[in-house]
């Protein structure tokens, strides 16, 4: 863990000499190394390891720094690991050249340090400290071309949103410390101890609860806190895959699992109806994304959505298992999309075409010049939208079923979650859909300039290495041996909670013939929408004729269905952006206002009272002045005055 | 007979005196003059009031003390004057008035 | 002549020495001056590598470390008693911390001011003067010491800012001056009632001695200040009370409060570079040691009666100074005004009467200190180049001055509370004590620890913005090529000034054991003194 801090105090004091990265990767692949054998393979499932050292003594107690590995720490970071190591080495070749790569390096080893440490943080108070840094890193990343001002603003925007998280955290440690006196994790969640009330009641730990929940909206990026991750996409693509998408937005859920016995029912159902909020306005937004990023980066919301419902109804082994697997297949998405964008913007240096590289209207039938790529990009894209044999099909089922459960054990309005649940995974195959068939059928918008002969061609052997890898990682047998069976993956079997709802079977069998059912109907409509209506010219034979005539259908489609959520979803982003996004814009103007006048009245209110004493002592001081004119017989004759005065009041007295 | 009244009324005309040279006078030498009365006038109420001190002679002894003084103060007095004069060309109070902020 | 006492009157000696120099030694100054204040960081380094830490102190005089005593005026007035005035000094481990914050803010202030050329002479003088008077200050235990030191330090300031000062700098001197003297003489005021309200157990004469002026047993009964069986008011108010609301007053001034901070910022913009840096790294912090030492030692049953109201006004200082630097055009006026509210942190740590608070509250001040010091020096540098420092006439300055820029994003950071630096030790702790403050039932609540978290979050809002507006970006300059000329990287002088400083901020807040070791004993029995009124 500490590997990543030795290359960032490194290469920070190496400078600009340290280009190549080698120092970080050294370090990441000894860090994974270590965190795989050294911690992952003895903790799992055998002890907990608990290491402590005395940090500093305040008042009566003394807060320690330490390290808690158990299943769930170390399984966090190892994921980690594993996600920070193939975008290590995909770094190297995607960011060659660029004349800010020394700084870049030495921020993603710092980025490393802050997430480990989050990790295996024993105390709340270092995992806070850890938490910030980490945001921090993200802040500096964003702003990695502090040049661009758009990147400037996101990168602000983006720490300005975690602090308001991070106040909830600062209030949550409070209270926790206020009423248990301790911040050690081990020590407060220890049954032994008994710390928190056994009546879980009370108004303090739902309102500690609710101000942990804050903390991860933001880091996590839920509604209405998430407009800072679409934003965050103007960092380099390596950067946006390994902390917007894999780790860091997950430490938030991370968070939620490790306090999870402090929540209380009121505190989990709002986390439950948040996140459902989240998964689906996010991927209603996503389906309006002309930016592959931002499609990917509102699908990593929605995603994260699911995870904290899967907190909320208290299946949180589930949603750990869900962070693990969307780690690899989102990690995925955003380098296929970064290798994309590497060769569209090459491509753009070439021809000198004034292009958006990012913009997938610009793309298309890249499925030919780049099938490498494409592989891995539908590899993942499968296993984001749920499809068997994928490991998303297990962990989107373990969070759907389980909602569904805790739902009909409650019975009623509580249904409406699962369902909408489902209907944001056909959402998510669908938009998914959308953004592969853009970009890799149909035909290429600068064919012509294509064919004459700039070099376009695939992704180098650093970038496609680590996406094998992943690739690999995105499909079951790395979480379990079962195709159908979440339960018998290896996660949820270490992580095993109790729940209080009973298990029905039959769930386990309809959700995923739905899910899956609902996705591939997705696809084949986004297949129907997207790449046949590309070909309406070439209308001799009697299969594209068909198409053809399902054409009007599709036109009937394109109106009703197609532009009415697309329009929909446009009104709704524009709703985001002009109304959610609006309130902070507007929130923020409003506070420079408020400064304005509170500048106004301190400067001329209460400044002008200070002005105003000083002011009429020295009209008094003025006033006597004529008295001191320098004539010495005045100065006898004035006190020969007071002095008849006073003998004159003593007489009348 | 003379009473102590008497005394006191002559001590305060000449301090009146005194003090009128004080203020009004235009030379610096009258205004030395002016405090020399009013000492004076001091002086004899010392004088007057000593016939209480019969055993001490308190009365006179202060007398002499303060004729002492007035004459020390004198000569400070016109030493001072002398070197206003030559500093200023003037003894004229009016025109002197560096003291003024 | 201990070691505390070389530390005060050594400046004076640099002084002297200084004074003694002919004109024509001119050059000399700057080194003489460097030379002295190094020795004094590395003397109350001495004395903080051998303080006892186990020793608490406040009020008990055998809990003090390198303490002096020497008779130093005594008196006898007849029937109003002996006059009995002592040369007391003493550190504990509240006051050490502070006085090695200000040896190093010394040494900052003087390697600053290199490039002083008006009247050097005066200059280094009266700084060095300045220098016997804040040490002397942190280490005074006699209550009209205390005052004497207290009055000699203005002194220096009012010409240091009047004479080396920008363009108001007649208005915002004696604005400096009358404001802290309003202070000081209604203190003068209490030191006289608290005089004649205490008695000296040993020799039973009436004293200046504050650790005297602790004790509830010292007090005469029926006097003034006496703690029971008191029956004076002025206007209706008890004496007590009184007594600390004027007390509270004159330091309040100094740390400052909302509303008595204006002249914070016309001192801060006026002032030369150095002297900035020593009124926010030291002179602010006379202000919270002063309450600490002085208001809520001797007066500890009113500061339980009125730690709500002490709090309020900490919370209000902290959101009102942050909405105040967010509208700030000038970049030095909005580090004045993040002083303000970053001192309103070490009210509501004091008024939250608990551990954390009190000791998070001292460690703000520390860190707050070097930081303060650090932010001021880093807009003397711009300003030395330009003389400008409209926050509006740069940007993209980090092409043209990249090291310049990464000193201040850290500055920035550091003092916008990231983890990892000094001041995020100093807020958490201040919040976390604010909270507890409830369990402890000291009688503040937790809206306010909420209060003083919004802060946390406006000053990372006004220095983040700050930051892009200035160094982020297309370079644009307000003055064209010629500033770009003109604004050269940071040289070697302003590099090790300011690296130490830096790293002094990473150290602290990754072992803030450095400080708080030494600092427990004494908050401890703070805590204890207090408690009894609650």
């Amino acid at each position: 863990m500490l590997l990543p801090l030795l290359a960032f105090v490194l290469q920070a004091a190496l400078g600009k000499k340290s280009i190549s990265g080698n120092i970080a990767l050294t370090a990441i692949i000894a860090s994974t190394i270590i965190s795989l054998f050294g911690v992952f393979l003895p903790i799992w499932n055998e002890t907990t390891l608990l290491q402590k050292w005395t940090w500093f003594t305040i008042g009566e107690h003394s807060l320690h720094i330490g390290i808690l590995l158990n299943n769930l720490t170390a399984l966090m970071q190892l994921i980690v690991c594993i996600i920070a190591l193939p975008v290590h080495i995909y770094s190297r070749s995607y960011m060659k050249g660029d004349p800010g790569i020394h700084r870049y390096w030495m921020y993603l080893s710092l980025f490393c340090f802050a997430m480990l440490g989050l990790t295996v943080s024993l105390n709340l108070l270092q995992l806070y400290i850890f938490w910030e840094l980490v945001g921090f890193a993200s802040y500096l990343l964003i702003g990695f071309w502090f040049t661009k001002e758009s990147a400037v603003q996101a990168n602000k925007k983006a720490f300005l949103i975690n602090r308001i998280g991070d106040i909830g955290f600062l209030v949550g440690i409070g209270l926790v410390y206020a009423n248990c006196g301790t911040l050690d994790l081990s020590v407060l969640f220890n049954p032994a101890e008994a710390l928190l009330p056994s009546d879980k009641n009370t108004g303090w730990l739902t309102f500690a609860g609710l101000a942990f929940f804050l903390g991860a909206m933001a880091k996590s990026a839920q509604f209405p806190l998430h407009v800072w991750l679409a934003d965050a996409m103007e960092g380099p693509t390596s950067v946006s895959s390994l902390i917007h998408a894999a780790t860091m937005v997950a430490a938030g859920v991370f968070l939620l699992c490790t306090v999870f016995p402090l929540f209380n029912s009121t505190v989990l159902l709002v986390i439950t109806l948040i996140g459902t909020l989240t998964a689906l306005s996010a991927a209603v937004f996503a389906l309006g994304q002309y930016d592959i990023k931002k499609v990917l980066a509102f699908s990593t919301v929605s995603q994260l959505g699911f995870m904290m419902v899967g907190v909320g109804i208290g299946a949180w082994d589930a949603a750990m298992f869900h962070l693990a697997t969307h780690a690899f297949f989102k990690c995925l998405l955003f380098l296929c999309a970064g290798a994309v964008i590497h060769e569209l913007a090459h491509f753009k240096a070439k021809t000198q075409l004034d292009i958006d590289p990012q913009d997938m209207r610009n793309m298309g039938g890249l499925r030919q010049i780049m099938p490498k790529t494409f592989i891995c990009m539908v590899i993942a894209s499968l296993s984001l939208a749920g499809f068997p044999l994928t490991s998303g099909y297990l962990s989107k089922d373990s969070i759907v079923i389980s909602a569904y459960e805790w739902a009909s054990q409650l019975g009623g309005v509580y249904l409406l979650i699962p369902i909408l649940l489902i209907v944001v995974s056909l959402f998510t195959a669908f938009y998914i859909g959308r953004l592969i068939f853009k970009t890799f059928f149909g035909s290429f918008k600068y064919h012509t300039v294509f064919e004459a002969g700039t070099p376009f061609h695939e992704a180098p052997k650093a970038m496609l290495i680590p996406m094998f890898f992943l690739a690999a990682g995105s499909l079951f047998p790395l979480f379990g041996t079962s195709l159908t069976d979440y339960h018998s993956a290896w996660i949820i079997h270490a992580l095993e909670t109790t729940t209080t709802y009973p298990a029905l079977a039959s769930a386990h069998i309809f959700i995923p013939v739905i899910l899956t059912g609902g996705a591939v109907l997705a696809w084949f409509i986004g297949w129907q929408w997207y790449v046949k209506e590309k070909y309406p010219l070439s209308a001799n034979n009697p299969l594209v004729r068909f198409a053809y005539k399902q054409g009007y259908l599709d036109e009937f489609n394109d109106r009703v269905f197609v532009k009415g959520t697309v329009g929909l979803s446009r009104h709704l982003y524009a709703f985001d952006r002009r109304v959610v996004d609006g309130m902070t814009t507007f929130f923020a103007w409003f506070v420079r206002q408020l400064a304005v006048v509170v500048y106004w009245i301190d400067k001329y209110i209460v400044d002008g009272l200070v002005n105003l004493v000083a002011g009429t002592t020295y009209y008094i001081g003025h006033l006597v002045r004529h008295v001191q004119n320098g004539q010495l017989q005045n100065y006898l004759g004035f006190a020969l005055t007071i002095v008849v005065l006073g003998i004159l009041y003593l007489l009348i007295k | 007979m003379i009473t102590l009244t008497h005394f006191l009324v002559v001590s305060a005309c000449i301090f009146c005196i005194g003090l009128y040279a004080v203020l009004a006078k235009r030379n610096a030498i009258m205004i030395l003059v002016g405090i020399e009365l009013m000492i004076n006038a001091a002086i004899l109420n010392f004088v007057a009031f000593g016939k209480y001190d019969k055993l001490n002679y308190g009365g006179q002894v202060f007398a002499l003390f303060a004729i002492v003084l007035a004459a020390a103060a004198v000569a400070v007095g016109l030493a001072l004057i002398l070197n206003v004069y030559r500093h200023f060309k003037t003894i004229n109070p009016e025109h002197i008035h560096e003291l003024k902020d | 002549m201990g070691l505390l006492s070389i530390l005060i009157f050594l400046p004076l000696v640099a002084t002297l020495l200084i004074l003694a120099l002919p004109a024509s030694a001119k050059a000399a100054y700057k080194y003489i001056a460097l030379g002295f204040t190094f020795v004094q960081l590395g003397l109350s380094l001495y004395l903080y590598g051998n303080f006892n830490a186990s020793l608490g102190g406040i009020q008990q005089l055998d809990a003090y470390q390198f303490v002096e005593q020497l008779a130093w005026i005594r008196l006898d007035l007849g029937t109003i008693g002996k006059l009995e005035i002592d040369y007391l000094v003493g550190v504990d481990g509240i006051s050490l911390p502070l006085i090695v914050l200000s040896t190093l803010v010394m040494l900052m202030g003087v390697g600053a001011s290199w490039n002083i050329n008006k009247s050097p002479k005066g200059y280094f003088a009266l700084l060095m003067i300045l220098n016997t008077a804040v040490i002397g200050i942190f280490s005074a235990l006699d209550f009209f010491l205390f005052y004497v030191f207290y009055e000699v330090m203005l002194l220096p300031l009012y010409f240091l800012i009047g004479i080396w000062g920008g363009e108001r700098r007649e208005y915002a001197a004696i604005k400096f001056f009358i404001y802290t003297l309003l202070g000081s003489v209604l203190m003068l005021l209490v030191i006289v009632g608290l005089y004649f309200s205490v008695i000296n157990p040993a020799t039973g004469a009436h004293t200046f001695n504050m650790l005297h002026m602790m004790n509830p047993a010292n007090y005469v009964d029926g006097s003034f200040f006496a703690h029971i069986a008191n029956y004076h008011d002025v206007f209706g108010i008890p004496a007590r009370l009184v007594g600390f609301i004027v007390l509270f007053f004159a330091f309040a001034i100094k740390v400052p409060i909302v509303p008595l901070h204006t002249w914070l910022p016309d001192a801060h913009v006026e002032a030369p570079t150095p002297v900035s840096i020593i009124l926010a790294g030291i002179l602010l912090k006379i202000g919270g040691y002063g309450i600490i030492r002085v208001c809520y030692s001797i007066f500890p049953d009113i500061a339980a009666d009125t730690n709500w109201w002490i709090a309020l006004i900490g919370v209000l200082s902290i959101l009102y100074g942050a909405f105040n630097a967010l509208a700030q055009k000038d970049l030095k006026r909005m580090i004045a005004y993040s002083s303000v509210s970053h001192m309103g942190f070490v009210l509501l740590g004091i008024a939250s009467l608990t551990a954390e608070g009190v000791s998070g509250a001292i460690f703000q001040m520390v860190s707050h200190g070097f930081l303060s010091a650090a932010l001021f020096f880093l807009v003397g540098v711009i300003y030395d180049r330009v003389h400008d420092r409209y926050i509006y006439h740069f940007r993209g300055l980090a092409s043209l001055m990249p090291k310049y820029t990464a000193y201040v994003a850290i500055a920035f950071f550091a003092s916008l509370g990231l983890p990892g630096f000094s001041a995020f030790i100093g807020e958490a702790f201040v919040i976390i004590g604010a909270f507890n403050a409830e369990s402890m039932s000291t009688g503040v609540p937790r809206w306010m620890a909420i209060g003083g978290s919004i802060g946390i979050l406006l000053s990372a809002i006004y220095f983040l913005w700050t930051l892009q507006r200035m160094f982020f970006g297309q370079t644009r300059l307000q003055g064209g090529v010629a500033w770009q000329e003109a604004l050269t990287d940071l040289n070697t002088r302003e590099q090790v000034i300011l690296f130490p400083v830096l790293a002094l901020a990473l150290l602290l807040g990754i072992m803030p054991s450095l400080i708080f070791g030494n600092l427990n004993a004494s908050v401890l029995q703070l805590i204890d003194l207090i408690k009894p009124y609650l």
